[in-house]
């Protein structure tokens, strides 16, 4: 994951992954990394959970626009199901998880 | 091959790895112990190929304005394509922007794919993308998206992994949104 995004985003192309191993995604010094403590295989959440899929998506555009340096490794405060996913009213606001979590 | 509710199918592994993939996905332990083994795996090769800078591009322009691609790592591919190998491959899929879920198929052993194949969006969100680009929140979907698979081989993935970089660049997209298994 970490390859793919250092290798697009030196094409010129801006780039956000998701990590599920926080410690794969420092070591892969890529450009911008959002890491959840989350189960293999659900990056975007549970299935049929919409409003988490979403939220994880504006995440990864807030990032897009916010990460102020290569090698930002943002973890998200989810708590998995423990969690309330609100719908997101104003997608051209930032995520304030995405925000406060910055380094 | 076996269907999932969304109509996606999973190409089947064998029955212990099966096991194992749930109990990685499933279980506290399981998880704890897929985690050691990710890394294990990838940070000795990541050490050897991430050295020296860090490629670093800005968006350049808002997000409303953005063409958007997806690259996922869970093994995603149409059923019509050639499955992943199981134990390991390091080659592309090719997945169109107006795909519908049962037009596709899981192939990884790595994790429990029954959540993916009743949403495969968990692994590859376009449908979510979908619905940004008709409510304006990005630009456009890309015309193409990629999907690889399981490979142990950090190595053997970088000409793939370039060929990928090559023609996202070479389609004017914007913006790359990465997804692992």
């Amino acid at each position: 994951m970490g390859l793919l995004a250092r290798e697009i985003e030196a094409t010129g192309v801006t780039t956000v992954a998701l990590a599920l191993v926080k410690d794969v995604a420092l070591a892969a010094r890529a450009p911008r990394f959002l890491y959840l403590h989350w189960p293999f295989g659900h990056a975007l959440g549970e299935p049929g959970n919409v409003a988490q899929q979403r939220t994880v998506l504006h995440d990864m555009l807030t990032l897009a626009v916010a990460a102020p340096r290569a090698a930002t490794v943002v973890e998200l405060p989810y708590r998995w199901r423990r969690e309330t996913y609100p719908p997101i009213d104003d997608w051209t606001q930032p995520s304030r998880a995405v925000l406060s979590a910055l380094p | 091959m076996n269907s999932g509710s969304s109509g996606a199918v999973r190409t089947r592994a064998g029955s212990l790895n099966e096991l194992v993939a749930r109990w990685i996905t499933n279980t506290d332990r399981g998880a704890a112990f897929g985690r050691w083994i990710s890394k294990r795996a990838a940070l000795p090769q990541l050490r050897r190929l991430t050295g020296g800078n860090i490629p670093w591009t800005p968006l350049r322009k808002r997000v409303s304005e953005c063409t958007v691609v997806l690259v996922s790592t869970g093994g995603v591919h149409l059923r019509t394509d050639r499955p992943f190998h199981l134990n390991g491959d390091a080659s592309f899929r090719v997945i169109p922007k107006g795909v519908r879920a049962s037009d596709l198929a899981i192939s990884h052993q790595a994790y429990d794919r029954t959540d993916a194949l009743r949403d495969i969006n968990l692994v590859f969100p376009i449908e979510r993308l979908r619905e940004l680009e008709a409510e304006h929140v990005i630009g456009r979907v890309a015309e193409e998206h990629y999907g690889f698979g399981l490979m142990g081989s950090a190595q053997k993935l970088m000409g793939p992994i370039r060929d990928v970089a090559r023609r996202i660049s070479e389609s004017k997209t914007d913006l790359a949104l990465l997804v692992p298994a």
